[in-house]
């Protein structure tokens, strides 16, 4: 695997001021989807496909 | 019973599980399932290509009424034949995309990758997940640009999986 900037183990408490890793990923969006149970993190996928389809679905013609 | 459309992703799964089907949830939605904070439009299944299996998967998909998501729009369905012999599958459901694949990453196969999953309880559904370390791998073996795009956030959410079970553990 190639070598990765951020390779220690980030303990709970010690995120990055500005929640970010060095290559720019939001780690306080990791942070609060790992509290969910793997069943919710499934349904937060099927309501955001959802939410999709049903803007697609509902696109405003151009004026 | 039909499954609700909002409900795809499962109900694609309970299909496969009705019909017995030995597969692996890889891919996009096993990171998800892992506890990485990404979307995917389509669901990656890994099936044991044992000619048992494959009829078992036939049925299933013949439930589903899945056919190949065709670039010249021909309407193709899957039959034992393809599914034995053909590496990707990819196909169009009554509940959404649905990739089935004989082998991924660097030619890993559903034997080789059974010792690298996890069994999920969704809800009363089990089902075999691959591990987020062996998704990593797969992806960076597979090496294609939109795999290489989604490392960055699936390495993160390793590290701080590694860190909560560190404090877990402490």
């Amino acid at each position: 695997m190639a070598p990765h900037r951020s390779s220690a183990p980030i303990v709970e408490g010690s995120l990055p001021a500005d929640g970010e890793s060095p290559d720019g990923v939001d780690l306080t969006l990791i942070q609060w989807f790992l509290t969910l149970t793997p069943y919710e993190r499934l349904e937060y996928l099927e309501d955001w496909v959802a939410g999709v389809a049903e803007l697609q679905n509902g696109r405003v013609t151009e004026p | 019973m039909a499954e609700s459309p909002s409900r795809r992703f499962l109900g694609l799964i309970r299909a496969l599980l009705r019909h017995k089907v030995d597969f692996i949830v890889v891919g996009g939605v096993a990171a998800l399932l892992e506890g990485a904070p990404i979307v995917t439009l389509d669901l990656d299944v890994l099936f044991d290509r044992a000619p048992e299996n494959v009829v078992r998967l036939l049925a299933a998909l013949q439930d589903l009424h899945a056919r190949y998501r065709d670039p010249a729009g021909r309407h193709i369905e899957p039959d034992v034949e393809k599914l034995a012999t053909l590496r990707m599958h990819l196909l169009r459901t009554d509940l959404g995309p649905l990739d089935v694949l004989g082998v991924i990453g660097s030619g890993l196969t559903y034997q080789d990758l059974l010792g690298r999953t996890l069994e999920h309880d969704l809800q009363g559904t089990r089902v075999r997940v691959l591990d987020l370390a062996a998704v990593i791998e797969t992806k960076e073996q597979a090496n294609r640009d939109k795999d290489r795009a989604a490392l960055p956030v699936l390495r993160q959410t390793l590290l701080l999986k590694a860190g909560e079970k560190e404090n877990r553990d402490r």
